[in-house]
């Protein structure tokens, strides 16, 4: 009886879905594809265990952060010697 | 019935979808950089630095049009510094704030619930304490694995931005998106910068 009340007050306080073990997995192995570091390797075992990918995934993800930092601060230095950045612009959507 | 080219077609969207996302954010970069240059005419390194940065921050996040949470918290992080709020009306337009503070509340609720909902279930796990017991002392390699799992997902939580307050499953499906703008991002900021070119003086 009780563990009816409970589980029906979890699905009503539960904004949050209930979470299956497949629907994480197949994400998991979504971000996999997405990593360089675990792309390449591994074509005989399907899949790095989850702690891994989620490992990779930080790495991944502030050296992005890095390099978005970076970028703008060359971009600040190479825009302050130009003129203006019209010209480069254009380039960049040509080249797209 | 698979279709034999189905992996090329997805291949060949997947690469079109990326195209469009990047000159989506290249335009609304360059916006943003042009109000930024309009607004003041003297800036330093660092100063035109951050306002690169943030008109591309801004930039990736507006292409979303409020369909992710991390563009949301992104947004929302921004405005939140006086200097900033200008350059965030100007790239989203005024009504862009209204959206936050509809969608906000929401993910505050659900981690809300999902507390609710986690004392609950400790309350049942004590009162069959004997068989629980028994399968935790023989899964300790599990429970150590899964210890990790969630000592990562807490630095992934803080990598993402709103990922506090997202549950695990949403957690996972915005740091697709978000891993994906990002990229987009910074694509097309290294396309750019390789193709301004350098005066020496």
């Amino acid at each position: 009886m009780s563990s009816r009340r409970s589980r029906s007050r979890q699905a009503a306080a539960g904004v949050s879905r209930n979470i299956s073990d497949d629907q994480i997995n197949e994400l998991v192995s979504k971000l996999q594809e997405l990593l360089p570091e675990l792309r390449h390797s591994r074509s005989h075992s399907d899949k790095a265990s989850a702690a891994r990918v989620l490992q990779e995934t930080c790495n991944y993800i502030r050296s992005l952060h890095r390099e978005v930092d970076d970028l703008s601060e060359r971009l600040s230095e190479l825009l302050a010697t130009t003129d203006g950045p019209q010209a480069a612009m254009i380039r960049s959507l040509l080249s797209q | 019935m698979c279709n034999p080219s189905g992996n090329q077609l997805d291949n060949v969207s997947r690469r079109n979808s990326a195209r469009m996302l990047k000159q989506e954010f290249l335009k609304k970069w360059i916006m943003g950089l042009q109000i930024c240059s309009a607004s003041k005419k003297e800036m330093s390194i660092l100063e035109r630095k951050k306002a690169i940065k943030l008109s591309a921050d801004l930039a990736m996040a507006s292409t979303k049009n409020g369909t992710t949470n991390w563009s949301l918290a992104l947004i929302s992080n921004a405005s939140k510094e006086n200097d900033n709020k200008t350059l965030v009306d100007q790239m989203l337009g005024n009504h862009h704030s209204e959206k936050i503070s509809t969608k906000r509340p929401s993910i505050v609720s659900i981690f809300r619930n999902k507390r609710v909902a986690t004392c609950r279930g400790k309350k049942i796990l004590k009162k069959r304490g004997g068989i629980r017991r028994a399968k935790k002392m023989a899964s300790s390699a599990t429970s150590i694995a899964k210890r990790l799992v969630k000592k990562r997902t807490q630095v992934l939580k803080r990598l993402v931005p709103g990922g506090e307050y997202m549950d695990e499953l949403n957690l996972m499906e915005e740091t697709l998106d978000y891993i994906l703008s990002l990229r987009a991002q910074v694509d097309v900021m290294r396309h750019f910068a390789n193709a301004t070119p350098k005066f020496e003086s």
